[in-house]
Formats: C-alpha cells, sequence, structure tokens
C-alpha cells in the first residue's frame, strides 16, 4: 500500500519530461534547442519576412495566455466542483455533475466555442474575450472534473478513516488530507490538459479573438506569406509548450517531495 | 466511574452486509480505565465491532453509548465524539503528505485550535514517549512499519482522548518490529488508559487485559478475565481457537 503509484494518463498535451532523465539528449532538448536554432537562423538569414512576423504576433502571444490562464482558472474551479459531484452520495449533485460531464464532452469544442458564442451574443451582449474563456472554462472543467475525480479516488481509504476517527467532518477530511494528497495525483494531468487547453485557444480566433493564430492571419492575409507565417506560428506555440512541460515538470518533481525516502 | 456506568456501553448490537452477519446481537461494557482485548478468527467480527465504536461503521440497530452519549443518536455530534476516542489502524494511515511533526499537530490545531507552538511542544513530548523524536521532520514513507504505528499511537494521543481503540496494530509489521509498538502500549496501559484492542498478540492479553473477548461468527463467545481465559475456558469453541493458536 504505501508504495502505491498511481498514474492517470490523460494524454492529450505534450510529453511532460521525466525530471530523473539525466541524459544529455532528451526529447526535450531537441526539440527545444532544435526549435530555437531553426528560429534563430530564420530571423537571422531571413530577416525578411520573418522578423516583420514575429515582430507582428507579441500582442496575439499576450492574448492567448490571457485566454489561457483564464479559462483553465475556471476549468480548474468547475473541474473541482464536478469532481466532488461525481463522487457525492448526494444523488441531486451527482447526477448534475455527471451530466454536466456528459453533454460537454460529447460535444466538439469547437462547436460549444460558436454556440455559447453566439448564444450569448443573443442574451447578453459580452465581449468576444469573454464568450471565449467561458466555452474554454466550461469544456475544460468536464474533463477536469474527470481527473479530480480520478485522483481523489486513489487516495486510499485508510487516509480517510484515520482523519475521520481524529474528529475532522467530511469537507474537512477532504480539505486537509484528500485534496492535498491528490493535487500531487493530478497534478500530471491538469499539466497536460493546460497545455492541450493552449493550443486548443488557437480555435478562439475564429470568434474574432486576436491571439496568435488570428494575429498570424491577419498578417498572411495582407502580405500573402502563407507559408512562412505559419511556420512562425507552430514554432512559436512549440517553443511556449516546450517551456510549459519543462515548468511542469519541475513543479511536479518539487511537490513530490514527500515520496522520496 | 463505577460499574452501573461504564464509558462504553454496547447493547444487542447487530450489523449485516447483505445477507451476511458481521454483528448478531453483541452486548458488551467497557469501565473508564479499563484494558478490554478482543480476540478471535478473522471474520469473526472483531474489527467491524471496534469500528462501530467511532461509527466508522455504522450499525444495523441496538444502541452504543460512549461517555454517556448515544453515538447513532443523530442529536449527536459524531465528530466531537471521535475526538475522545483514539485509533490506531492496522496500516498505519499516518497522512503521507505531512511530516511526522505536522501528522501530530494537525488536529489538535485545527479542530481544538491549539496555537502552533503549544501543539508543537505536546507533540514533542509524545514522540519522546514513543521514543521518535529525532523523527519528528521525516516524513511517513521514510520510517519503518513500527515507527510508523509509533507515529499513528502519539497521532491519535496528541487529541488527548479518553478512550484507545487499536484495530489490528501489530499485524502488518514485521515480527522485529512488533515489541517496539506493544512497549509503548503497555506503557499507556500502565498510565490507566481505556482501551479496547483487537488483537492477536496473545502475550500482551495476558499481560495487559482486565479483561478478554473471544468473538466467532459475529457473536460474543466469552469474557473472561485473562488467567482464566487462557489457564481455563469455559467454552468448547474457545478451548479449540486456543489450541490452534497456542
Amino acid at each position: 500500500m504505501r508504495d502505491k503509484h498511481v498514474v492517470i494518463d490523460v494524454g492529450d498535451g505534450a510529453a511532460i519530461p521525466d525530471p530523473e532523465d539525466k541524459g544529455l539528449f532528451t526529447a526535450w532538448r531537441i526539440s527545444f534547442f532544435g526549435t530555437l536554432g531553426i528560429i534563430a537562423y530564420l530571423l537571422i538569414f531571413r530577416p525578411d519576412p520573418y522578423l516583420d512576423i514575429i515582430k507582428f504576433l507579441p500582442d496575439g502571444i499576450v492574448v492567448t495566455f490571457q485566454v489561457t490562464f483564464a479559462s483553465i482558472g475556471l476549468a480548474l474551479v468547475l473541474g473541482l466542483i464536478a469532481g466532488l459531484g461525481r463522487i457525492s452520495k448526494n444523488t441531486f449533485f451527482n447526477l448534475v455533475a455527471s451530466t454536466y460531464i456528459e453533454v460537454i464532452r460529447g460535444i466538439p469544442l469547437l462547436v460549444q466555442l460558436f454556440y455559447i458564442y453566439f448564444a450569448l451574443g443573443h442574451l447578453v451582449r459580452v465581449p468576444d474575450m469573454v464568450a471565449a474563456i467561458v466555452a474554454m472554462g466550461f469544456c475544460y472543467g468536464a474533463y477536469m472534473g474527470e481527473v479530480f475525480r480520478a485522483g481523489i479516488l486513489s487516495i486510499d481509504d485508510g487516509q480517510t478513516e484515520a482523519s475521520l476517527s481524529l474528529g475532522f467532518n467530511r469537507s474537512q477530511t477532504m480539505r486537509y488530507v484528500i485534496l492535498p494528497q491528490a493535487w500531487r495525483i493530478i497534478l500530471p494531468p491538469v499539466g497536460n490538459e493546460f497545455i492541450a487547453l493552449l493550443k486548443d485557444t488557437s480555435l478562439v480566433s475564429i470568434i474574432a479573438v486576436s491571439d496568435i493564430l488570428r494575429r498570424g492571419r491577419e498578417f498572411a492575409s495582407e502580405s500573402f506569406l502563407y507559408f512562412e507565417t505559419y511556420t512562425m506560428i507552430a514554432l512559436i506555440y512549440l517553443v511556449i509548450t516546450l517551456i510549459l512541460s519543462k515548468i511542469l515538470s519541475n513543479v511536479e518533481h518539487r511537490l513530490s517531495h514527500y515520496e522520496r525516502r | 466511574m463505577n460499574a452501573d456506568n461504564p464509558i462504553i456501553s454496547i447493547q444487542k448490537v447487530h450489523k449485516s452486509f447483505g445477507t451476511f452477519k458481521a454483528l448478531d446481537d453483541v452486548s458488551l461494557n467497557v469501565d473508564a480505565g479499563q484494558k478490554v482485548v478482543v480476540i478471535g478468527p478473522s471474520g469473526s467480527g472483531k474489527s467491524t465491532l471496534l469500528r462501530t465504536i467511532n461509527r466508522l461503521e455504522t450499525i444495523s440497530s441496538g444502541s452504543i453509548v460512549v461517555d454517556g452519549r448515544d453515538i447513532n443518536d443523530s442529536a449527536s455530534d459524531i465528530n466531537r465524539i471521535r475526538a475522545e476516542l483514539g485509533m490506531v489502524f492496522q496500516s498505519f494511515n499516518l497522512f503521507r503528505h505531512k511530516s511526522v511533526l505536522d501528522n501530530l499537530t494537525l488536529a489538535p490545531i485545527k479542530l481544538k485550535k491549539t496555537p502552533r507552538a503549544q501543539a508543537e511542544q505536546h507533540a514533542m513530548e509524545l514522540l519522546e514517549k514513543v521514543g521518535l523524536v529525532d523523527k519528528a521532520e521525516s516524513y511517513p514513507v521514510q520510517l519503518s512499519g513500527g515507527q510508523q504505528q509509533r507515529v499513528a499511537i502519539a497521532r491519535a494521543l496528541a487529541m488527548n482522548p479518553k478512550i484507545m481503540l487499536f484495530d489490528e496494530p501489530t499485524s502488518a509489521l514485521d515480527p522485529e518490529m512488533i515489541g517496539e509498538v506493544l512497549e509503548v502500549m503497555v506503557t499507556l496501559a500502565r498510565e490507566g488508559m481505556t482501551m479496547v484492542v483487537v488483537t492477536h498478540e496473545m502475550g500482551f492479553a495476558r499481560e495487559v487485559a482486565d479483561s478478554v473477548v473471544f468473538m466467532d461468527e459475529g457473536k460474543i463467545v466469552e469474557v473472561a478475565p485473562p488467567d482464566r481465559f487462557f489457564d481455563n475456558p469455559e467454552h468448547k469453541r474457545t478451548q479449540r481457537f486456543l489450541e490452534q493458536i497456542l
């Protein structure tokens, strides 16, 4: 029981590098430094048009990050509620959470995006950015709910019993004992979802949010440099996701301190 | 408190899992300061009985009164009652994400609002008692089974319980570690703690128990002081069990 290791593999984001991997040539290093090398090469030897393209994109990068962080925040809150609902013995709460997850997971994100954008547009006038964040947050909240549920259920019942026997009630047990341990287990899949979400924010370019991709499309449609623009966009997305997966790997390593002998 | 007013009073308790009768009309009184050791073959209901005392298992019928409060009455605050009932588990169940010191101080700080410094001082005294002062900053995975169980006992004591419940505390331990845990339990017994212990350690039962309870198939078969229980058991079933294990 002491050596129980739980791995939740949702596998949609980038691969998280293994912090124990001490080799010089890791997949992460090859990808990361390879990408930086290509970008550097293009900027130095083909400044026209690549320097112009990269100068045009920073505003989009900021927007992409804004949408990503706001959406993941909403998704984590919804995911925690949905995950707790899915394991709740309260039938009503359980059904609401389960239905939310079933419905959301059955609709493509792009369709949800259009739907929330236009449906919200009919009811209330919301900024495009808000519609994008609500849609992304609700969609990823459903996936996150399943991650939270699996993480919470993976914690040994003995932990709950020990906590209850000390006099903690159910919600204190969840807060002080179960969630802090579940968090360690769900961090890798949450990190994966985070990176997957960042990539999926490229969809919001369709509903008039000026993220990286939309900025790129604007540049391309004026300059007709489609190949060059999309090359640079792909490289930038890759650098961002590789940096994020490295950060997550380090955080994960730090969080696991109590598992080390 | 006298024999007419036991600190734990279990009356006509029944508990079924489906058609299986885990507890079948069980009645047992424990007086303050008494040490009761419950033994019996596996599946006899002894752990279930222990777990009903702090309501980790609910009962189908009957009543359990702890320190004057019916634990299955919705008017009783079960969390408050549990805080007075220390429990030690077979699988230790230390909080894996907390250091040894934090395992001991979590409940006093959060539930009793004890100031941290005071909780830590009490925790260190308890660690001294179980001989693990030098492990205060360690995490549970870094400890041996025997050390973990001693920390678990200290954690339960940190809430200053009136009663300690032990659910096969040495069954998951390597043989060479059983002694160190039993030693702590004997010390605790000498200090006058009320204890209910489910165990297979007959030496401990003989040395410490005021009363030995033998259970089989969900029923209490025999209750007797240890010398009479081990040397001159009344029931055939008890005799057979003792022959098998001694």
